[in-house]
């Protein structure tokens, strides 16, 4: 499988860099462009073009860390701020208009009643998404 | 940059919102389009500049750039202004430079005035020395009454006008602002003599090797050196090492009855004539010898930069610092006048260089330390200047008496502006008086006691009038500390009058009318343009009177006319014609071509342009009794040298409009790139769309 346009999702989790990493690491032998997007969830309460200061905020220096860590790398990436209702449809949906090839996300070790737990976005990426997906899971804290 | 944007409004913006329908209907998300986002990042509801901005796009800017940041560093950004703080022991060597410096001149100073007399007036050094450290111990207790009063840093200015009222105040900061050049000019001077004392073959170039020093200073500066501790540390300490050692080896000399040969001069001063032993001549070296005082001041200036409890540790430092001064001055004074040195008339070797050579002998390597470390510890002294003066003039710039220019912070959070004019007036100094310490001295000292005096006597009210615990004691000693700075300083200005001391007291009261001048225009134009209240709604002018003067019609009168149009219907394009026949065609084709913008023609049969159509606009602006808008169109060439080549008239009208009062210049410029781009779409039409 040839992989020529990537995204990559971000969340502001503490693998983000290490998702950029690997993102980098797969895109360099065929020179695949990347795009690192980061949603912001918009509540039901809120105007879905609501300015929302503080998420904005936080998101712009995600990316700005995330272009950081792959341009250390030696790889040009593409960043993108999306808002959404929820983050799963706007990244599908942004992989489909952006004719992605493979959708990378980040996936922290959580665990909730005895099992490891898979985030709600990452579910629905896995199930909506019509290209690859691939989820990278953090190591087990030891 | 104010406020985030508004996305809702049709307001230009940074930021770009797109809804994106998603393959679902609930699916719909806004994609948010940054188009600066490596330019600008977003912090609490504005955006902030980042490095990016500054970097320069064009190859000249880049390489003046590349050598900016080679001189003078990396640029710092305003949040990485580290509140440093400096020990006692950082403290002693920041900020007691300039004054344990003078050690290294002024014994010179006040045996170069005796000598006058022969010498066995020399004898009078001692004495002469100890008023000298007499007024230094009182300057030294009332300073520390200054660090009580003000622990947030009590420049003789702030003390000055805030007790005394906004002239004293001046006056001290023009005394201040005239000595911190001259101890930049005196210092480098200085040290340049300490080094020729055993190069001598520096000594005829001396000029030259100060300015080399002074814009060494410059640089250093500009890359913001105040905050190097331990560059400042180990030349001070090393300097107090070689002239205590020094003077101990000297000591037990003198004492032991192995009493050293004088080096004598070259040139000594007894073949120049004697002159009579006078009161006045005593009092002269006195003043001569009290430019130890200088400097003494900048402790009680800088106490907001010790560690806490500040006021504590300010006034630790200075006593250490009076104290180191005053041994070192007796005791090379003690060793000079005991041993038999003569001052050089020709200025090539130092007193403290002929001392040292006495006690431990020509060629040692402790001669050349104490040489070394001489120079070394007087150009730190310089520096003293170059860290006051900048920030005196930022304040006076922030309270309005200096060009703003003054309060801004440079590339490394320096003020760029004031350590440049202190390094250029120097400069100017140095040149003038030759590079001789000995001519500059007589102007040093003034300064410094006039905004001695003028604080203590600031203070002195301030006790009155607060009568706060231990008041009594505190106004006694201002006020002792405020009469003898104020004798001392009579003395100087009487007995160095016809020396030069004249130029300073002539430029002083020109400063502070130059201050006041600047003072008076800013307030005025503050009045003026200070709303009364932000309730006022803001008003919307009608359509402008819109006038287009057209040289030629072209693709950039074109560009001119159509935003003119964009703006008002009232608009109205003007020729300058310079003959009948020339003004029938512009007609002509004018009338042939655009039918909506009425046109007049003025035809000027003496060739002028501008005074024809600032007349118009002026008779047009007369009947139409409002603001007039002169839109204007301008060719902008590919390459600066291509400037050469156009006549540039749009500039000489814009240059003529620009103090015309109630008149909006707009200049409408047509790049070389636009018309490239106006051609291919030209070619594009002319093609037509493709079947």
């Amino acid at each position: 499988m040839q992989i020529r346009r990537m995204l990559v999702a971000i969340s502001g989790a503490v693998i983000d860099p290490d998702v950029v990493s690997l993102a980098a690491t797969i895109a360099r032998p065929t020179k695949a462009e990347i795009r690192i997007v980061h949603v912001i969830e918009v509540p039901w309460n809120l105007a879905l073009d609501a300015v929302l200061e503080t998420a904005l905020e936080r998101g712009e220096a995600l990316l700005s860390a995330a272009a950081k860590v792959a341009q250390s790398t030696g790889v040009k990436v593409e960043i993108e701020l999306l808002q959404a209702r929820e983050a799963a449809a706007a990244i599908v949906d942004t992989a489909r208009e952006r004719r992605s090839d493979l959708i990378i996300l980040g996936m922290p070790y959580r665990r909730r009643l005895g099992k490891v737990y898979i985030g709600r976005t990452v579910q629905s990426v896995y199930t909506r998404a019509r290209c690859a997906v691939l989820a990278y899971r953090q190591e087990e804290p030891s | 940059m104010t406020g985030p944007p508004d996305h809702e409004s049709n307001s230009p913006s940074l930021e770009g919102r797109e809804t994106q329908t998603g393959r679902l209907p609930g699916d719909r998300y806004v994609r948010i389009v940054h188009h600066a986002s490596g330019e600008f990042r977003r912090q609490g509801g504005r955006y902030v500049a980042t490095e990016e901005i500054d970097r320069p796009l064009d190859w000249g800017g880049r390489a003046r750039s590349a050598i900016r940041r080679v001189l003078i560093g990396r640029r710092l950004s305003t949040e990485a202004e580290a509140e440093e703080r400096v020990s006692k022991k950082t403290g002693l060597a920041i900020l007691a430079s300039d004054n344990i410096s003078s050690s290294a001149y002024a014994t010179e100073e006040a045996m170069r005035v005796l000598a006058l007399a022969g010498a066995g007036a020399l004898a009078l050094t001692m004495p002469v020395a100890l008023a000298v450290v007499a007024v230094l111990g009182i300057v030294i207790l009332s300073e520390s009454r200054v660090i009580r009063a003000y622990p947030g840093g009590g420049g003789s200015y702030i003390v000055a006008k805030e007790n005394l009222g906004v002239i004293p105040g001046l006056i001290a900061a023009s005394a201040l602002l005239i000595d911190y050049v001259l101890t930049v000019a005196v210092s480098t001077a200085a040290g340049v003599a300490a080094l020729s004392s055993f190069a001598p073959a520096l000594h005829e170039d001396r000029v030259v090797w100060a300015l080399l020093l002074i814009a060494l200073l410059t640089v250093g500066n500009l890359r913001g050196i105040r905050e190097a501790g331990l560059l400042f540390a180990l030349p001070t300490y090393a300097y107090m090492l070689a002239l205590f050692a020094l003077i101990a080896v000297g000591l037990w000399r003198v004492l032991s009855g192995d009493v050293p040969t004088a080096v004598l001069p070259t040139a000594s001063l007894e073949s120049q004539g004697v002159t009579v032993l006078s009161t006045l001549l005593v009092l002269r070296a006195f003043a001569s010898g009290a430019v130890g005082l200088t400097g003494s001041e900048a402790v009680a200036n800088g106490v907001p930069s010790f560690k806490p409890p500040e006021s504590r540790n300010a006034a630790i430092t200075l006593v250490v610092m009076g104290s180191c001064f005053a041994a070192l001055f007796l005791g090379v004074t003690f060793l000079a006048t005991s041993i038999g040195i003569q001052p050089d008339h020709s200025e090539v070797e130092t007193v403290n260089s002929m001392l040292t050579r006495s006690i431990v002998g020509s060629g040692t390597p402790f001669y050349y330390f104490v040489q070394v470390t001489t120079a070394v510890i007087l150009l730190l002294a310089a520096n003293t200047g170059f860290s006051g003066f900048p920030r005196l003039a930022s304040i006076l710039a922030h309270d309005r008496f200096l060009p703003r220019q003054f309060s801004f912070r440079g590339d490394r959070l320096a003020f760029s502006t004031g350590i440049v004019a202190l390094a250029v007036m120097a400069a100017i100094v140095l040149v003038a008086f030759g590079g001789s310490v000995t001519n500059l001295i007589p102007l040093y000292t003034i300064g410094v006691f006039l905004a001695f005096t003028l604080s203590q006597t600031g203070l002195v009210r301030r006790w009155w009038k607060l009568r706060n615990p231990g008041w009594r004691a505190s106004m006694a000693i201002n006020t002792l500390g405020g009469t003898v700075t104020g004798v001392v300083l009579v003395v100087v200005a009487v007995t160095k009058f016809a020396l030069g001391a004249w130029m300073v007291l002539l430029l002083l009261p020109a400063l502070v009318l130059v201050l006041s001048a600047i003072n008076r225009h800013y307030n005025a134009i503050a009045d003026a343009l200070t709303l009364p209240d932000l309730s006022v709604p803001i008003p919307v002018p009608g359509a402008p009177v819109v006038i287009v003067p057209i040289a030629r019609l072209d693709r950039a009168a074109v560009k001119a006319i159509g935003y003119a149009r964009s703006i008002s219907p009232r608009v109205r394009a003007v020729h300058i014609s310079y003959d009948p026949e020339g003004a029938a065609a512009f007609r002509a084709r004018w009338e042939r071509w655009v039918t909506q913008v009425p046109l007049d023609v003025i035809e000027s049969p003496y060739r002028s342009l501008v005074p024809p159509l600032l007349r118009y606009i002026d008779r047009v602006a007369e009947r139409e009794g409002q603001q007039i808008t002169v839109v204007l169109s301008e060719f902008v060439p590919r390459n600066w040298w291509e400037f050469v080549l156009h006549s540039q008239t749009a500039l000489r009208v814009k240059a003529s409009l620009l103090f015309r009062a109630n008149t909006v210049v707009v200049d409408v410029p047509i790049h070389f790139e636009d018309i490239i781009r106006d051609l291919a779409a030209d070619e594009a039409s002319k093609v037509g769309p493709a079947h």
